[in-house]
């Protein structure tokens, strides 16, 4: 590396839009940042490539994209290197924050000025906030980069103070007692192997493209309960696991993102907000703030932290955006904690990439889109996991905005293929108000295990499949032609997708399925897949019988959306099956 | 202050002009173009690309009439817009200069027109309606300050015309038109329109008329939001009203083709998005302050063009305007359920009544263009739905209020149905059925 102490500059030869060139004599490192001074504002940037100087033997030209607004930039303006590659500052007081996506703190920043300005700056932590420091080591205890030396309450959360993961092996100096500290203050100094001293804070920069290791890391297997049934059901997701939710616009993502925050069983919830609609993310901050954790009683925001990079910011600061938000989450999955990401949109964050890449000249793929884009999504994907070796997990659930809603189109044929779990959002079920809009035949895949068994899991997807078929042969040749049992199956079929598959998100009851309750659905669903039903034909034609059955079917139908809502005690869930089982032998069950 | 002056443009070429050299100028800092021999001055220019060894501008009248002698003189500023409260009741062009005829405005200040995003946490949820007498819009879709929504459109809609309804009858305190690539009888029509109703005093339009300069387009909306925002700091509820965005991304694909840059989707460029989004994310409600929000036509062949596409993920929901009526199937919004909760009791619940019933009249229409809907509930859907689309759909005439409004949906139903196949309350019933 290099001499800390030694400036290093450059001077700008060429600036368009977000990319600029500068000329340099000494020395840069590829990725590392630098400060670009405009008008007396110091603008971030981030090296992209260096090359030679056709001009002048003696000097280089570096390439670097600039997470800001340009405006006032003139050739010659200097450029400071600073040596180190883009990081996060990493410590207690993440969980709460509402950040941009460069980790300047927005609420911070508004007291300044409200609207954002080029080159506007705050600690990403609160400096001031006190925290109570336990030290868990003693001096001369050996330790390493990513160990423990003491921990503070963060809320309920036990936030573990660490060793920087930069460092070596290294013994511990002198160390605090227990005390309360702001993250400024030196809690320890330990000595590494050359002699050389270093001082430990609660906080630390991490770099954000180089994924915080793995303990050790294995195959995700618990499901997380997420409250929603059809993703429950049909396409879970493991602790450590990776979903991608493409969508066309109006087809419910931003319900279902927003559910996922209040629902998903985790530790810690972290939202990027990259590249979509700033009121969005606004709901989340404000009115999350004053929902409650259904599980502690606390504010929601309790548990979360947000990276708002908005649709209107700069688009270089996108990229940064997710990879920040990222090294958060596997900071707090080395900690032990169970993490849930959501990354909203994946889209924005490669429709970042496809900006700079034209810019930058390079040839491009499909769409336009670089070559390497599924690469760069499988890399981004593949720092997701379960580590049993710290207990923590980071589950990354990315959402996916194809164009023109056609799930073919890169980004989306690149996340299927890096992702483990898929919940695709049809337009045909969002236009028939089905919501959640996610198609239990075509886009719920998923390599997780589940609350149910597989079996029964098949078993529910085969019904809702012949449902499907025996629905576009009714709608070709007409309900005549078609045989009363599979009438019955078509209706069974109906049944399971409008009790089970749709749910409503804004009903206090039914928005939120545990795997309790889960438990108790699914057995029903076995049960109707599983039975003949005792219709009493009597001297009914087929049409007739038909037509009676179909009135059964919305009895029954009526009756379970009202239990959706309406059951909540042990006794009261009892109902379901029982009523199923009733309904089978064609018996009274409305009570 | 002596002015540095370039003498030698090296290339001219559609709506850019590039110098050899670094003359010195800032990135979006503009420059004036100079006769050669009078100094007459012929247009302004931003620099949109600088390199050592050169440096390339959009010019804002067009380059037609430019030669390698024209002089370039630096004015070492980012491109501004000019503020008066004086403005309303004006017409300005796309750089806002006075496009009426009339005497020059006097401008207060000067604005940026970089369009810095708003600090999210100064963002307050939106809760309050803006009411603009159209009951389509009222009832079924209720426009919320702040909220930011397209009227899609095909090409031979009237949707210049809804926007000059909407002008006339939405309760803002100040109206922004910004019209790009115009036919000028639209332009004259809107003006025309708006002079008749009360609104014209507090409307500013901004026009750019096709066949003007492209850049002019391409900056208005910059120009006109930057107004409309540094209203909205002042604690006023502005209305935008932006047509139409199909045009402007059109500007916008031929000026990156010009700098020859590589394009994604059906030669726009690949940051037709942001471009797009940076416009609409101006709407905003401000915490101390006021709010701005934003219609924008965006016209259309197809949903999946690059054009509406992009905007249905940027904006807050959609109208669609079809055969001249705001259609209530195609037409969405999440944003109204913040607001009409808090108005009349029946409010939501006839919205819901009436749209369940649409869509059963729907699937009874299309079944009698085959000649089946021939039992009498049938009849009486059709019935329905032409008068739902008379007197509903139909986005055109006096606005009304929408106490009124509501109570033109309980006759509609009245007229047609019994209080049982409404699926409305007995308890709503009693309290409107028969006062209507």
């Amino acid at each position: 590396m290099n001499d800390i102490n030694k400036k290093r500059t450059g001077s700008l030869i060429s600036i368009q839009d977000s990319l600029v060139k500068a000329r340099f004599f000494d020395d840069v490192v590829m990725g590392e940042t630098a400060e670009i001074a405009v008008d007396g504002k110091f603008l971030q940037a981030e090296v992209l490539q260096i090359q030679p100087d056709p001009k002048n033997a003696e000097a280089g030209i570096v390439e670097m994209q600039v997470f800001e607004d340009l405006t006032g930039a003139k050739i010659g303006d200097e450029v400071v290197f600073k040596g180190t590659p883009l990081s996060v500052l990493l410590g207690p007081g993440l969980l709460t924050s509402v950040w941009d996506g460069l980790q300047n703190p927005l609420y911070k920043l508004s007291e300044e000025d409200a609207y954002l300005k080029p080159g506007m700056q705050a600690p990403s932590l609160d400096e001031e906030a006190l925290w109570d420091f336990t030290p868990s080591v003693k001096v001369g205890d050996a330790l390493t980069g990513g160990d423990v030396i003491g921990s503070v309450p963060e809320g309920k959360v036990d936030h573990k103070i660490l060793v920087p993961f930069s460092f070596g092996p290294c013994k511990v100096e002198s160390i605090i007692e227990k005390s309360t500290v702001n993250i400024t203050q030196q809690v320890a100094v330990v000595i590494d192997e050359l002699g050389n001293k270093h001082e430990l804070k609660l906080a630390f920069r991490q770099p954000v493209k180089s994924p915080i290791p793995f303990k050790e890391r294995a195959i995700p297997t618990k499901p997380i309960s997420t409250g929603t049934r059809v993703i429950d059901l049909l396409a879970p997701v493991g602790y450590g696991g990776t979903v991608g939710n493409p969508g066309p616009f109006g087809a419910g993502k931003t319900v279902l993102q927003h559910s996922l925050c209040k629902y998903a069983v985790a530790d810690i919830i972290i939202m990027a907000a990259c590249g979509e609609r700033a009121g969005e993310a606004v709901e989340v901050f404000k009115e999350f703030a004053e929902l409650e954790d259904p599980t502690t009683g606390e504010s929601l925001m309790n548990r979360m932290c947000i990276f708002g990079n908005t649709s209107s910011m700069p688009v270089a600061a996108r990229e940064a955006s997710v990879f920040i938000a990222l090294t958060v989450g596997e900071y707090y999955r080395y900690q032990g904690k169970k993490v849930v990401m959501l990354a909203d949109s994946t889209s924005r964050w490669a429709q970042a990439l496809r900006e700079r890449s034209g810019r930058q000249g390079d040839i491009p793929g499909p769409e336009a889109f670089p070559m390497d884009i599924p690469d760069q999504i499988k890399g981004m994907y593949q720092r997701a996991g379960d580590d049993l070796g710290t207990g923590g997990s980071l589950t990354f659930i990315g959402t996916v905005s194809p164009a023109g809603g056609n799930f073919q189109e890169p980004v989306t044929q690149a996340t299927m293929d890096a992702t483990g779990g898929f919940w695709g959002l049809s337009q045909d079920r969002a236009d028939a108000k089905k919501y959640p809009a996610i198609d239990p035949l075509v886009y719920t895949t998923s390599v997780y295990d589940g609350f149910v068994s597989w079996k029964d899991r098949q078993k529910m997807i085969q019904t809702l499949n012949d449902a499907n078929d025996i629905d576009q042969t009714i709608s070709t040749i007409g309900l005549k032609k078609v045989p009363v049992a599979n009438y019955v199956q078509f209706q069974k079929g109906l049944t399971i997708d409008f009790c089970v598959m749709q749910q409503d998100a804004f009903d206090k009851v039914d928005a939120c399925t545990r795997p309790e309750r889960l438990a108790v659905i699914n057995q029903a669903v076995q049960n109707l897949i599983d039975s003949d039903i005792a219709f009493e034909a009597n001297d009914m034609d087929d049409e007739q019988l038909k037509e009676m059955i179909k009135h059964k079917f919305d009895e029954l139908r009526q009756w379970w959306k009202d239990w959706n809502y309406a059951a909540k005690t042990d006794e009261e869930l009892a109902k379901l099956p029982n009523a199923v089982d009733k309904f089978i032998l064609q018996e009274e069950y409305a009570v | 202050m002596i002015r540095k002056e370039i003498n030698k443009i090296s290339e001219v070429g559609k709506a850019l002009i590039s110098v050899e050299g670094n003359p010195g100028v800032a990135l979006n800092h503009v420059v004036e173009l100079l006769e050669a021999d009078s100094g007459q001055s012929l247009s302004f220019a931003k620099a949109i690309n600088i390199t050592e060894d050169s440096t390339r501008f959009q010019v804002f009248n067009g380059t037609t009439g430019l030669s390698t002698r024209t002089k370039i003189r630096m004015h070492e500023l980012p491109l501004t817009a000019g503020f008066s409260n004086k403005m309303l009741g004006r017409s300005f062009d796309g750089s806002g200069e006075v496009a009426d005829g009339g005497p020059e405005v006097i401008f207060e200040k000067q604005l940026s027109t970089r369009l810095d995003t708003l600090n999210p946490t100064v963002r307050n949820v939106p809760k309050q309606a803006l009411w603009t007498g159209i009951p389509m819009i009222d009832v079924f879709n209720t426009l919320v300050k702040s909220q930011k929504i397209p009227i899609f459109a095909g090409p031979t809609e009237p949707y210049n015309r809804l926007l000059s309804q909407i002008a006339q009858g939405a309760q803002a305190d100040v109206i922004i038109f910004a019209g790009i690539g115009l036919k000028f009888d639209e332009y004259q029509y809107f003006k025309e329109q708006l002079s008749q109703s009360g609104n014209i005093d507090k409307t500013i339009m901004f026009t750019h008329l096709a066949g003007d300069s492209q850049i002019k387009g391409l900056m208005l909306p910059d120009v006109a939001l930057s107004v409309a925002r540094e209203f909205g700091d002042q604690g006023k509820d502005v209305l935008v009203l932006l047509t139409d965005m199909t045009n402007w991304s059109n500007i916008l694909r031929n000026v990156a083709n010009y700098q020859d840059m590589i394009p994604s989707l059906q030669g726009y460029p690949g940051s037709l998005y942001s471009e797009l989004a940076k416009r609409y994310e101006v709407a905003a409600d401000i915490e101390g302050a006021g709010s701005i929000t934003i219609i924008g036509a965006t016209t259309l062949e197809s949903l999946e063009d690059p054009v509406p596409d992009n905007t249905g993920y940027i904006t807050e929901g959609q109208f669609f305007l079809e055969n001249g009526k705001l259609k209530l199937a195609r037409s969405l919004s999440r944003l109204k359920q913040g607001v009409n909760g808090k108005t009349r009791n029946d409010h939501r619940a006839i919205m819901t009544a009436m749209a369940s019933l649409l869509a059963d009249a729907e699937k009874a229409y299309e079944a009698s263009e085959v000649g089946a809907a021939n039992d009498p509930y049938s009849q009486k859907l059709l019935r329905y739905r032409t008068d739902f689309i008379d007197n509903i759909e139909e986005p055109f005439g006096e606005p009304i209020e929408l106490e009124a409004a509501l109570d033109r949906c309980w006759s509609i139903l009245k007229r047609h149905f019994d209080p049982t196949e409404t699926g409305l309350s007995k308890k709503l019933i009693e309290e409107y059925w028969d006062k209507n």
